[in-house]
């Protein structure tokens, strides 16, 4: 099996021809020092609605989980 | 163009010259062998999603219910699975970044520690049943639960270093593949094929009618087969893989092949704990070891060997997939190395959270009397009930042009995505009404 410390010798030793394939076969954003940020998408009132509306359904719901789990335990005793 | 490249790149390049190289020439089994290099996520994430939990609440269902509802159900919520999980096939190979990247850069940091939250918190829980399922699994054999644990962590710790991103996915889909070992354990039930038939055309027959237990059983099998790890880890295997938009349609296929031969190994394992229900065995406190021993008399030595194999294969691959998730998601949110192709020096960071998450479940499994039955019957209702959110958060990017531009959602895929959704939150609903006023059902 060929190690990183391998692969690092043999990438500085070629010349750059030898390593254009790397450039052909991978798409520009999957080098991963090479990624662009992406920006930030405006949320629709609607949507944060949604989002605040899901978290409080969680939060709830995990609650019940708790109420179930406290039943359970009191049940069994 | 980049002006340099990281011996990940490398790594990558290398896996993607073999694609593009099949891709350039001719041959009859090119398109086989083209499947073959791009298959892999898509099965990784199906097969380990039927997990321990997953498998000991299938057995759960079989040995309540028989043959009936839940065969055609659990096959439905495949189909679920399958909608969802195609969605992050196309973030992935369209954006070329992992989930909980594209959420943070999306969404900003608030939601993002939402979102992170109830991985985190999933994924630790999850992981915790992983290992109580490879602890029973081997407790068949006799082995001592320090002896099984440890050997499953050291497991996933050999995998992982491999520190090739191509090498991890085969590994791990050859233990993956054992989850079919329930097929010979069903047949070795001998079920009746005509019911098997008409329990999938008549969605019956449902013994005891819905009640409470019924309403459980329901919620673990949905967090059976659709939960939020899913995303994070499908998406960023499919970008550490390398898949691009060109791969999609294979994507699609790697998809479908998993959630099938996930369907299968459920469906199986319903069929495998029928004989229980036929024959009034009370199943309710059986854990993974316990189902394989009272299986002896109906699938015999050998089907119960199976069986407890199954269970330790289970929750083995899954601590493999679940800890790369949360590593995947941490390196993502944190800006560092998020590849198993990542080189140790580089990739320190992401492999010691890996190994980590693993450590830390395998510890919490081994403390005398936790509660872990309970811990394994509430995973998948938690699993359930952060799902909704996930998925608004996966409907939101995978419609968002700007990143994804003709990859983006359809008016199908939103229809089956905002169905799925609905149903989720329906579950959840029900199970929290009957949870508040349990009289309003049977017991």
């Amino acid at each position: 099996m060929i190690t990183d410390t391998e692969i690092k010798q043999v990438q500085a030793a070629l010349p750059n021809p030898a390593t254009l394939w790397v450039h052909e076969v991978l798409e520009p954003d999957q080098f991963s020092a090479a990624k662009q940020p992406f920006g930030r998408q405006a949320l629709s009132r609607r949507t944060v609605l949604l989002l605040w509306g899901l978290r409080v359904y969680v939060v709830l719901m995990v609650l019940l989980v708790a109420m179930q789990t406290w039943n359970a335990f009191h049940n069994a005793q | 163009m980049p002006a340099d490249f990281t011996v990940e790149d490398l790594k990558r390049a290398g896996d993607r010259r073999r694609v593009h190289d099949l891709r350039a020439g001719k041959g009859g089994a090119r398109s086989l062998k083209l499947l073959w290099l791009l298959i892999g996520p898509g099965i990784l994430v199906m097969l380990g999603e039927n997990d321990g939990p997953s498998m000991i609440s299938y057995a759960q269902t079989g040995a309540s219910y028989g043959v009936g509802f839940f065969l055609p159900f659990i096959a439905l919520t495949f189909g679920m699975a399958f909608v969802i999980q195609e969605m992050t096939v196309r973030l992935g190979a369209a954006t070329k970044r992992g989930h909980a990247e594209l959420i943070y850069a999306r969404f900003g940091r608030f939601w993002g520690f939402f979102a992170m939250a109830d991985l985190v918190f999933g994924n630790l829980l999850t992981l915790v049943t992983e290992f109580i399922a490879v602890r029973a699994g081997l407790g068949f054999f006799g082995v001592p639960p320090g002896i099984a644990v440890l050997g499953a962590f050291l497991v996933v710790v050999a995998v992982v270093l491999t520190r090739r991103y191509w090498t991890w996915e085969r590994i791990t889909l050859g233990f993956a593949i054992f989850n079919l070992i329930f097929v010979p354990v069903a047949l070795l039930a001998h079920p009746v094929s005509s019911q098997v038939v008409r329990a999938f055309f008549t969605w019956g027959p449902l013994p005891g009618g819905v009640t409470a237990g019924f309403i459980l059983l329901v919620m673990s099998n949905i967090g059976a087969t659709v939960t939020p790890w899913m995303l994070f880890f499908q998406q960023s295997a499919v970008v550490d893989k390398g898949l691009t938009t060109a791969d999609i349609r294979h994507g699609r296929i790697d998809t479908a092949i998993g959630a099938t031969l996930a369907a299968i190994a459920a469906i199986a394992t319903v069929l495998a704990t029928a004989p229980l229900f036929a024959h009034h065995v009370d199943a309710s406190n059986l854990e993974g070891a316990a189902f394989a021993q009272a299986l002896v008399p109906y699938v015999g030595n050998v089907g119960a060997t199976l069986f407890a194999i199954g269970i330790f294969e289970a929750g083995l691959v899954a601590a493999i997939t679940i800890s790369s998730s949360s590593a995947y998601a941490f390196g993502e949110v944190m800006g560092g190395a998020r590849s198993l192709n990542s080189p140790l020096r580089e990739g320190w960071l992401f492999y010691a959270v890996l190994i980590a998450a693993a450590a830390i479940a395998a510890v919490l499994v081994l403390i005398p009397n936790a509660p872990l039955v309970f811990i394994v019957l509430l995973v998948n209702v938690i699993a359930v009930l952060a799902m909704p959110p996930a998925i608004v958060f996966l409907m939101l990017l995978v419609n968002d042009r700007e990143i994804m531009g003709e990859h983006a959602n359809g008016p199908m895929a939103n229809f089956f995505g905002i169905t799925v959704t609905i149903l989720l939150v329906l579950a959840g609903l029900i199970f929290g009404i009957t949870t508040i006023f349990p009289h309003m059902i049977p017991s």
